[in-house]
């Protein structure tokens, strides 16, 4: 078990690094698609290093498993990714920290990251992914992927009973 | 590799168990639902499978590991489309806009998002939880951050910076 351990924190840690570079490389590239072709690319890496890894060999099984256990831990690294690129909250908090005494009035925050900025830039991605179209008079319209990412939120909330968010 | 179904089992047992939760309890933080909900069932994934297929060979223990992994994954994967997608920013707006056609003009959506009181319909929600959580000090206009929220937003400024992300919160 330590050993597996150890192979999976080698495995995250180079994950971790290769997607640090490729980032600093190419810093205005989808980090997420960078994250899930590193995490694919590694994979034969995991399935084979097993006597390095391990120190012993592992059957055809626990070689896929090895590649999933890789997989997975792209996964998290994907997971975990989501929180400094595109929390809100944390975007305050770190306002907040870099601010002088780390304190601002709620004025100052608006200043610094205010709502139009949120929502513009929130609109350029949405924008970018294809989920709409925003025309020159600001008009907004949704594509198809648009109304079925609207569609599915929609159906997501009700599901869960969310009255009203954001 | 049948015992990759015990993941499966595990993360709709998950979702089961949050979606009941969510309907009929409706918590004021379902987050802390959840989080009891994917430990346990990986006690329970972890105690099924040694019993079935015991840890006699490493292959064996890198099957409970991977089951183990996936299924904290799938656990996670559903638990982040709830908070970030259902509740979140981006997944809002697309709610908003596909729900309400006047609001399909720029202009129009931010001025839904603005406040009467002076803060908007972002912040309004954010800061009391920060507050609540002992992230910030709230009083009145003044927002001061707090050890544990300085810890925080040093570990997301290190984020920033090792992954070249800007400054976050959506804005590159």
């Amino acid at each position: 078990m330590i050993s597996l351990a150890s192979a999976a924190l080698a495995l995250l840690v180079l994950q971790v690094v290769l997607v640090a570079f490729a980032a600093a490389v190419r810093p205005n590239a989808n980090i997420y698609l960078t994250i899930v072709i590193i995490s694919l690319v590694t994979t034969p890496v995991a399935s084979v290093s097993d006597t390095i890894l391990l120190g012993q060999t592992l059957s055809r099984d626990g070689r896929v498993f090895m590649a999933l256990i890789n997989l997975a831990l792209g996964g998290f690294l994907f997971h975990f990714m989501t929180l400094p690129d595109r929390s809100v909250t944390l975007r305050i908090l770190v306002e907040l920290l870099i601010a002088p005494g780390a304190v601002l009035s709620a004025e100052g925050l608006r200043r610094r990251y205010s709502l139009r900025t949120m929502i513009a830039s929130r609109l350029d991605q949405l924008t970018a992914a294809r989920f709409m179209e925003v025309s020159a008079d600001q008009r907004i319209t949704l594509t198809r992927k648009g109304l079925w990412f609207g569609r599915f939120v929609t159906t997501g909330r009700k599901l869960f009973g969310i009255a009203s968010a954001n | 590799m049948i015992r990759l179904l015990l993941p499966l089992a595990g993360v709709v047992a998950f979702f089961l168990f949050s979606l009941i939760t969510v309907r009929l309890l409706r918590p004021k933080q379902p987050r802390r639902f959840f989080l009891v909900y994917a430990v346990a069932l990986l006690l329970v994934t972890g105690s099924v499978y040694v019993r079935v297929w015991p840890l006699d060979s490493l292959d064996a223990s890198a099957g409970l590991v991977c089951c183990l992994l996936l299924q904290a994954l799938m656990c996670l994967t559903l638990w982040n489309s709830f908070y970030s997608l259902l509740w979140g920013f981006s997944g809002g707006l697309m709610h908003d806009l596909y729900n309400d056609v006047d609001l399909r003009h720029v202009d129009r959506l931010i001025r839904s998002y603005e406040g009467d009181a002076g803060l908007d319909r972002i912040l309004a929600r954010r800061l009391p939880n920060l507050a609540a959580g002992g992230y910030i000090d709230l009083q009145g206009d003044t927002l001061r951050l707090r050890w544990k929220g300085r810890i925080i937003a040093s570990g997301t400024l290190v984020a920033f910076k090792t992954f070249s992300l800007g400054m976050g919160g959506g804005i590159k």
